[in-house]
């Protein structure tokens, strides 16, 4: 009897001990994280020990609570891993929202798929990917796992609110190195030093915050990294299968590019041979650059393959000379080779290309890899010509939204340089409009609009008139002017390739029902292809105002009506002159005609949430101002 | 009767062709001449066109002691523009699984380019295929070919020896670049017989088939050394399909599945026979509704006494009436279940492990409802079909392997009702737009056939809207809507996704500016059966002019047509047919009369009344009272109807836009 005792009491101990646990309750959670939020990061710990320049061992432990349906993308272990990178030890739990444990992590539905990248033809880039599936909100998932990666060229950086509708009740970052090993960081919204300490030959670094509620990013924001508590790490001396460098200074992180790219830049004979024939009698050096530059367009195409230390260094010149194919390393150390070849250097350059602002925001005090792009930089007596090389259409020397307006590294001889690629404003990135219609008797409008856009303006065009068909541009213009119904009777462009290229759009249009007749009334929206269609709402504002593109359009639109009608309502002219831009838009008739005029600037530059009242009235205005019409009627 | 309508489809795909038409294709020697043509006359538009693609699959004895295909491809492509250099970028899908494998081989690619007035060929490194593993059972075998330049020709030549023979290499008569020759031969054994389905509407130039007789040797390995092998003749028969000067398919909008109408022709086992073992892999419809009813992977555990259901399903049916049970089951499994793939028929796990972790497939949910209804004694059938974007299942052929789609029946007082719980915000007896694609099979003793058909959806709205003029010229109205169905749905997701603060912002964009919203409101929201009602209260601030314009309908006019291309090659199939109507209440400004009404009118769409647009205004002492509907009764259009549908939306666009004019009193 006794004996049976003991083992129930056991029994009952272990079943208490197991289901028993509160982890998590929701009721723990303070009220100020819930406004606006989806996910809760409960727990956020990220351990980062740096054991030798070969060799980092990564543990991470987060606890997610997720409010709604919307928090569900935070319910998924996502884990990317590759050749380089190990994933280990994956656990996890799940809890209701009284904290208590309802299911553990089972090793076999852990999911593991290729990611190979949509731009590349192969990589080793691999995920895995867990569930619960639960739905019955609110609920917490808690996963931990680690990671061993062979190389300490990147350090993942801390960002606790890493996403809009997300809070943060604890998230901490241990960084451990070596005393002796040096590591550089920069910290965004964290005043104080991280807490240290030093023991057996190890440095401990844990940065934590705690209660950080959502934020969410408003129009015109500046850099999100700016904006909320972030630490960004860089290490000293690195490894990367055998290869060895040092990011302390910019210098120093380009000797690592430049070591890698040593020596590949051999081309077989009958390539050398090729590049006499193509700059024999040329003595202008840009002439030369140009015309190797087209020989590389012609002859090559950008397809990645990226495997391992491929993922940095380029595939040797010989190579793209054989295949005619490789990725941005490839093709720029290539054109680097042919260029070589004709006596002329150039210098191989690390870039973070997109489109974006936050593309072009780079930490310029840490030394890092920073990049995910590579291009070509030939230095001339004056400005230097910048080519990108895995483009097979654009002009020699200009950037673009992509790659101009931002610091890059120049991979020289005596190590990294961080320089400006070139910068495009206000007197490059222009559309100017002229617009000539003529109304018929059914209020159908049949015009001719005829536009240059220079510079970043001509950019989207440009890759479209290249990379699409003739259906497929067609297909686009049915679909995107922004007018109830019309058909495109014919259209040509005509690209004017320099350093900064022009396109030339000729659109012949038939605008179906361009005038609503009502009775013996004619109304009549002037402003037909230009219209500005951000309209903003006056909200509470605590962050900067930055606006990062600058531009200029003008219109010139010209409909000659039906015969019989005079004006009733003219809209009176709108002029608008701020400091983030101007707008002036005037209508008149002359004798059959109905002329419009329509100017806008959009300038860069900060400005403090103060204004954000102005702001909001200027787009609003121009908004409105655009869809202005004019009301005639029969005589 | 089977074999009836299998050699029915025969005669048609024979009834196109000449068959004095031996013409036989050979990929003609690459010449400098060949590499300098730049248009061909079958697109003078094309980036890049397809010279030859001409496939083969056989079937041959293996050393497994049973047969495997062989399947042959050579195309060659001349590349023009940059725009096709995608066309020199490959990938093979090959399956693996235990027993039975794809392979690759023998590939060769080479690339011709015109250089100083030589042909130069590049040939691909092996080295240069890359192997991914897709999928546990999947394998992408990925290449490029080296130095493709414009103007290029490049030449892909492989082979595909599979052990999976219920379905052959299917043919694509038609693709994203035009083709001047296509070719495809199948050599199937009397043994085997397939049936052969082909669908888009490209004839064929060459539909012919002839026989002859072959030797079959099979070899079964026993053991280590020891083997045996069996060597026999039969005939054989050699179909051979071309199709010449095909253009480039090219996708519509409002196209429910490109896959309906561009050409292709596929194969599925349907029965072996002597000297094999006679086995029927295609069956009736019954035959095969019976078979997936006694699948241990599908029906067979619904009809087990599922026990271990007791502690969930008993709950919900505590009280009330079967309709009152089915609906607590429907919305339980709705709420709790998450759907991880939206395809797949089978059970991939037990369905208690489905109740465990609560995800599977649209097929498991499915299943595991209609598992739930029979433990509570409400009769419960799935029913399988194929989604719009799958394309259509023949109706005439019953063949698996175009379903992928399982919903469930539920039959309470004698009515039936369709129930998809994979879906979160889908109500009880409501389908998503997605399963209305023509037949479906309710899985039964008699299959029972269904007819789904998006003409049966009507998406109705109604919009009311009361207008005053306040003192100071500004417009205050007060909106009340009730979405259609599937709009309803959209607007659920919608909120899910943003919250309703951004719902109402976006919706008071849709107005234009200077207008503030009050009051909001949406009833519905949750209560999945019914659609959503939207109101609210607008002020659209004006100033007092002498003469006001107003536009009655604000941001709910129709201002875009949907149908922007000029041309239609291809039907319009709309997911429902629309019904919308609005009223307006207007109170005339006081101090003003109004100058100018728009004209009431009422249009039919054709002379069967089949879709209607009126827009009907009066006014009666200051009250204007203007009532406009847009109505269809069906989805689905011919491409000779697209010519009027258009204009039929151009009118509907620029009546609504008209407005109504007021001038002060003098």
């Amino acid at each position: 009897m006794r004996r049976i005792t003991t083992l129930l009491c056991f029994v009952c101990a272990a079943l208490a001990a197991q289901a028993g646990d509160i982890a998590y309750p929701v009721s723990a959670i303070p009220a100020t994280l819930l406004p606006n939020a989806h996910v809760v990061k409960r727990v956020d710990d990220t351990r980062f020990e740096i054991i030798s320049p070969h060799e980092t061992l990564m543990k991470i432990k987060t606890a997610y609570t997720i409010l709604d349906e919307e928090g569900l993308r935070y319910a998924q272990l996502v884990v990317f891993y590759d050749k380089l990178r190990k994933v280990q030890d994956i656990d996890g739990a799940l809890y209701d929202a009284a904290g208590r444990q309802l299911k553990t992590l089972r090793q076999k539905d852990i999911r593991d798929y290729s990611n190979v990248g949509d731009i590349s033809l192969m990589d080793d880039n691999r995920v895995k990917v867990y569930d619960f599936h639960y739905k019955d909100f609110p609920f917490t998932v808690e996963f931990e796992y680690a990671m061993r990666s062979a190389t300490t060229y990147s350090i993942p950086g801390w960002m606790p609110v890493s996403s809009e509708h997300l809070s943060v009740q604890s998230s901490t970052y241990t960084l451990v190195c070596p005393e002796s090993y040096a590591v550089q960081f920069k910290a965004f919204k964290y005043p104080a030093p991280p807490a240290t300490t030093t023991d057996k030959g190890k440095i401990t670094r844990v940065w934590t915050a705690t209660n950080l509620p959502t934020f969410t990013k408003p129009f015109a924001s500046p850099n999100w990294t700016e904006l909320t508590t972030s630490v960004h790490f860089a290490p000293s001396t690195f490894e990367m299968e055998g290869h060895t460098g040092s990011s302390s200074t910019w210098q120093d992180f380009g000797k690592f590019s430049r070591d890698l790219n040593r020596d590949r830049d051999k081309l077989p004979d009958n390539m050398v041979q090729k590049v006499r024939e193509l700059t024999a009698g040329v003595t202008d050096n840009g002439e030369k650059v140009r015309r190797l530059y087209e020989f590389m367009q012609k002859n090559t195409r950008y397809i990645s393959i990226q495997l391992g230390i491929g993922s940095l260094q380029p595939f040797e010149a010989s190579d793209v000379a054989e295949k005619g194919y490789g990725d941005c390393k490839a093709l720029s150390n290539y054109m680097h080779s042919l260029l070589k070849a004709a006596g002329i250097p150039s210098l191989l350059t690390l870039v973070n290309g997109g489109d974006g602002a936050n593309d072009r925001y780079m930490i310029e005090d840490l030394p890092s890899h920073q990049f995910n792009h590579m291009i070509l930089c030939v230095p001339m007596p004056k400005d230097s010509i910048w080519l990108e090389c895995t483009s097979q259409t654009d002009p020699a020397g200009y950037m673009g939204s992509f790659t101009g307006n931002r610091k890059v590294l120049l991979i020289t001889e005596e190590g990294g340089k961080l320089v400006s690629t070139p910068h495009y404003g206000l007197r490059e990135n222009v559309t100017a409009r002229i617009v000539r219609g003529k109304l018929d008797e059914d209020g159908n409008l049949i015009m001719a609009a005829n536009t240059v856009y220079r510079a970043m303006e001509q950019d989207r065009i440009y890759y479209m008139i290249n990379e699409l068909s003739k259906d497929k541009l067609k297909e686009m213009l049915n679909e995107e002017l922004g007018l109830s119904s019309y058909d495109v009777n014919d259209f040509t462009y005509t690209a004017h390739k320099g350093v900064i290229p022009e396109v030339e759009e000729k659109l012949n249009i038939t605008v179906n029902n361009f005038a609503t007749i009502t009775g013996k009334r004619l109304f009549v929206q002037p402003n037909i292809l230009s219209r500005g269609g951000l309209q903003l709402v006056d909200e509470e504002r605590t962050v900067d105002i930055e606006f990062n593109n600058e531009y200029r359009s003008v219109d010139t639109v010209e409909i000659t009506l039906l015969p019989g009608y005079e004006v009733e309502s003219l809209p009176a002219p709108v002029v608008l002159k701020t400091p983030y831009g101007s707008y002036k838009s005037t209508v008149t008739m002359q004798n059959d005609k109905l002329v419009y005029i329509r100017e806008r600037e959009q300038y860069t530059g900060r400005f403090p949430a103060s204004r954000y009242k102005d702001v909001v009235a200027y787009y609003n205005a121009i908004y409105k101002a655009d869809r202005n019409r004019v009301v005639l009627v029969k005589k | 009767m089977r074999k009836l309508v299998a050699a029915c489809l025969l005669v048609t795909l024979c009834s196109n062709a000449d068959a004095q038409k031996k013409e036989v294709f050979k990929f003609e020697k690459i010449t400098p001449e060949v590499l300098q043509r730049k248009i061909y006359p079958v697109d003078s538009n094309a980036s890049a066109v397809v010279l030859g693609d001409v496939g083969s699959t056989e079937i041959i004895g293996n050393t497994k002691g049973w047969f495997s295909f062989t399947f042959r491809r050579h195309v060659r492509t001349h590349i023009l523009k940059k725009a096709g250099y995608d066309e020199a970028q490959k990938a093979i899908m090959l399956y693996v699984t235990s027993g039975a494998q794809e392979k690759l081989e023998a590939l060769k690619a080479t690339t011709y380019n015109l250089e100083n007035g030589q042909v130069v060929e590049t040939k691909m490194d092996k080295d240069n295929v890359f192997t991914e593993k897709a999928a546990k059972y999947q394998f992408l075998k990925k290449f490029t070919l080296p130095n493709v330049k414009e103007g290029c020709i490049i030449d892909i030549e492989y082979r595909i020896v599979s052990d999976y023979l219920n379905t052959l290499q299917p043919w694509n008569f038609q693709g994203a670049a035009p083709r001047l020759w296509s070719e495809y031969t199948l050599s199937v054994p009397q043994f085997f017989e397939y049936s052969f389905i082909s669908r888009g509407s490209i004839p064929f130039y060459i539909s012919d088939r002839s026989n002859r007789m072959d030797q079959f040797n099979i070899v079964q390995t026993q053991g280590a050394e020891a083997s045996d092998r069996v060597s026999f003749t039969a005939n054989v028969t050699d179909y051979r399909w071309v199709a010449k000067d095909v253009p480039a398919f090219k996708p519509e909008s409002y196209l429910s599945s490109s896959s309906n109408y561009s050409s292709h022709i596929e194969f599925q086992l349907a029965a072996q026979r002597d000297p094999l073992q006679y086995h029927n892999y295609i069956g009736s419809w019954p035959e095969m509704t019976q078979n997936l009813m006694n699948d241990e992977d599908f029906g067979k555990k619904l009809d087990k006494n599922n026990n271990w259901l007791s502690d969930v399903v008993k709950p919900l049916i505590a009280s009330g009436t079967n309709q009152d049970k089915a609906r607590r089951i429907y919305a339980y499994v709705r709420d709790n279940f998450t759907c991880t793939s939206p395809e797949g028929l089978y059970l991939s796990q037990p369905l208690r492990n489905i109740l465990r972790t609560k995800a599977g497939s649209v097929s498991e949910i499915n299943l595991l409802l209609a598992s739930m209804l029979k433990y509570a004694d409400i009769p419960a059938e799935p029913i399988m079909l194929s989604t719009r974007s799958n394309g259509f299942v023949y109706t005439l052929f019953p063949m698996l392997s175009r379903f992928n789609y399982i919903v469930t029946s539920a039959t309470i007082d004698g009515q039936r009702y369709y129930l998809d719980a994979s879906q979160p915000h889908m109500g009880f007896g409501h389908l998503p737009t997605e399963c209305y694609n023509g037949m479906a099979r309710v899985i039964n003793e008699t299959a029972t056939p269904l007819n789904f058909t998006t003409d049966s959806l009507k998406e109705r709205k109604m919009t009311s809207i009361l207008l005053i003029n306040d003192d100071k010229g500004s417009w205050v109205g007060t909106m009340q809507q009730v979405a259609g169905y599937y709009e309803s749905e959209d607007i659920r997701a919608t909120i899910k996704d943003k919250g309703k603060e951004q719902y109402f912002k976006d919706l008071k964009k849709g107005f234009g500016l200077d207008i503030s919203m009050t009051n909001q409101r949406i009833d519905s929201l949750t209560q999945y059966d019914h659609p959503v009602a939207v109101y609210y209260d607008f002020k659209v601030e004006a100033p007092k002019e002498d003469i006001m314009y107003v536009s009655p309908l604000f941001g709910e006019a129709t201002t875009e047509n949907p149908f922007k291309s000029a041309e239609r090659s291809y039907p319009v199939e709309m997911p429902y047919a629309i019904d919308e109507s609005f009223n307006v209440t207007m109170y005339v400004p006081e101090g003003y009369v109004v100058d100018e009404l728009p004209k009431s009118m009422r249009v039919k769409f054709n002379d069967a009344g089949e879709g209607m647009f009126e827009y009907m205004i009066s006014q009666s002492n200051d009250v204007i009272s203007l009532r406009t509907q847009v109505k269809f009764t069906r989805a689905n259009f011919q491409p000779d109807e697209y010519e009027i549908l258009r204009e039929f939306f151009n009118m509907i666009v620029s009546k609504q836009k008209e407005q109504i004019v007021f001038k002060k009193k003098k």
